[in-house]
């Protein structure tokens, strides 16, 4: 746990470094406020209605086949830094077991990718 | 609790050494984009600053502090603070991980890097990374701007889909040095001298890995989210002052970890014929460092030149990139590193397949586009 502590440190120096930033800016800049300053910037139109509107569907999907990737992503690190290694990673007598259940894995993963591919989620129109 | 202190000293002292080289370090590489740009376009570029225009970036910076920091009224006040903050800690934080120096090498009072001896390196660099995005959507959605909202939308969907490829280029990587230890890795390739070195074996991941990063850090040509021509400034329209200079350092901040990364993970690191692992004469460690900075400085200034030299893709493209052409390949890659693992064949065999692969899906996309530009010919041509 140890080999985390500097990283805490940093967080630290990190934080100290973007609020003196913050407040350093909120106190030197000057402050002049105008009824145009307010407004949303839409290159010189008055903005009509809300900007948080209704967003296409599409960035759902994108955003939903990004968790099956990632996460599948993240049971892959462990196998990748286990898997080959001279001493401590998987037993030799699970070898030949790992590499077939490896392959099982990517075979689905790779079905479930040509069945999104067919139904269109990778088409952006 | 001083036990605890004088412990994190040497931290104390790298992470001033490391945090003041990178904040330096952005502001020359502005200055350096716009020489790079003025050459590029035949123009001069800054010179009134300063001889040669050397302390322009000083002057930004000063610039940045003192002008008005407008805070429009319209905006969600918590989330348009907080939108910059995130996005400049994630991406400075992401360093930590990094060794920007032969490690080892050193004096005893610092380190060549932040986090000695994280053994998930890489996994904390990509969760990290990833948080990124909220900067920007935060950003994006606070603003209240049209423009700002499409940018951040554009930009959620672009650095989601390309997490993937980056994460899965690195795959190969581990497999082959069973480590996501970034120290470990490099060690690796130095030791088993030049032909070792990650992108000779590897050449397809190194380049899935370098798109990637370019779209994870919105660099052109991928910069959808900002692109000036139809978004003014996409996430950051209402940013001003300070603010908008923190998005700014964070963007180049994450330019500098990609070039690390890439030196460190295909080019290795420090390693050159000038100073190897063995080699123990005097100043070694300089010249050590001096190699390791010139491959980053080669990185940094190949990403700059390639903004301005391919255009902006269109948002179907870069999806289309992402899932349709970098995915597929960076899970054959993975795919072929495992069964040469597995049988152990020669790790040539890695590159035969890259070269393979590579001219695949190159003869797919060519008959693809193709495809497409005939449709568009024919006269009754419609939209897709």
């Amino acid at each position: 746990m140890s080999s985390f502590a500097p990283i805490l440190v940093y967080i630290l120096v990190l934080l100290g470094f973007v609020a003196t930033n913050l407040i350093l800016t909120h106190v030197i800049g000057p402050r002049r406020k105008t009824a145009v300053k307010d407004m949303p910037y839409e290159s010189g139109m008055d903005p009509v209605g809300d900007a948080r509107q209704p967003f296409d569907v599409k960035f759902y999907l994108v955003a939903i086949l990004f968790l099956v990737f990632d996460v599948e992503l993240l049971f892959l690190y462990p196998w990748a830094t286990a898997a080959y290694v001279d001493s401590g990673g998987v037993p030799a007598e699970l070898k030949n077991l790992m590499f077939a259940v490896m392959l099982v894995f990517m075979g689905t993963l790779a079905i479930a990718y040509i069945y999104a591919w067919k139904h269109g989620v990778f088409k952006w129109r | 609790m001083l036990d605890l202190l004088k412990s994190q000293l040497p931290t104390l002292i790298t992470i001033a050494i490391a945090l003041g080289a990178i904040l330096t370090t952005c502001a020359y590489l502005i200055y350096i984009e716009r020489k790079i740009s003025a050459f590029m376009q035949d123009r001069v570029g800054p010179n009134r600053v300063g001889p040669l225009g050397l302390l322009q970036p000083l002057a930004d910076g000063a610039k940045f502090l003192l002008k008005e920091d407008v805070i429009p009224g319209h905006v969600d006040k918590v989330l348009y603070l907080l939108a910059p903050c995130v996005a400049v800690f994630t991406a400075m934080l992401a360093f930590a991980v990094v060794p920007f120096g032969p490690v080892g090498d050193e004096p005893s009072w610092m380190r060549f890097i932040i986090a000695p001896d994280l053994d998930m390196g890489m996994v904390f660099i990509f969760a990290i990374g990833s948080l990124s995005v909220y900067g920007v959507v935060l950003g994006g959605w606070a603003s209240n701007n049209k423009y700002s909202a499409l940018g951040s939308l554009r930009a959620s969907a672009q650095v989601v889909s390309y997490e993937i490829p980056l994460g899965m280029s690195i795959l190969g990587v581990a497999l082959v040095s069973g480590t996501l230890n970034l120290e470990q890795i490099l060690a690796q390739q130095a030791k088993g001298g030049f032909l070792a070195w990650n992108v000779w074996t590897q050449p397809l991941a190194c380049l899935i890995f370098f798109t990637a990063s370019l779209a994870e850090a919105n660099r052109l040509p991928f910069d959808l989210s900002e692109c000036e021509q139809e978004l003014v400034g996409g996430f950051h329209t209402e940013y001003s002052a300070m603010k908008f200079a923190l998005f700014f350092l964070g963007e180049y901040t994450h330019m500098i970890t990609i070039a690390f990364l890439m030196s460190v993970l295909f080019f290795g690191g420090w390693h050159s014929p000038l100073a190897t692992a063995e080699s123990a004469y005097p100043g070694a460690w300089a010249v050590k460092l001096g190699v390791l900075f010139a491959k980053v400085l080669l990185v940094i200034l190949f990403i700059m030149v390639i903004r301005w030299t391919i255009p902006r893709f269109r948002f179907d493209q870069l999806m289309g990139l992402a899932w349709k052409v970098l995915i597929p390949l960076a899970l054959g890659n993975v795919i072929a590193l495992m069964v040469i693992r597995q049988f152990g064949l020669s790790l040539w065999w890695s590159t035969v397949a890259s070269a393979v692969m590579f001219c695949i899906a190159g003869a797919i996309s060519t008959n693809a586009s193709r495809a497409a530009l005939e449709r568009a010919r024919s006269p009754l041509a419609t939209a897709g």
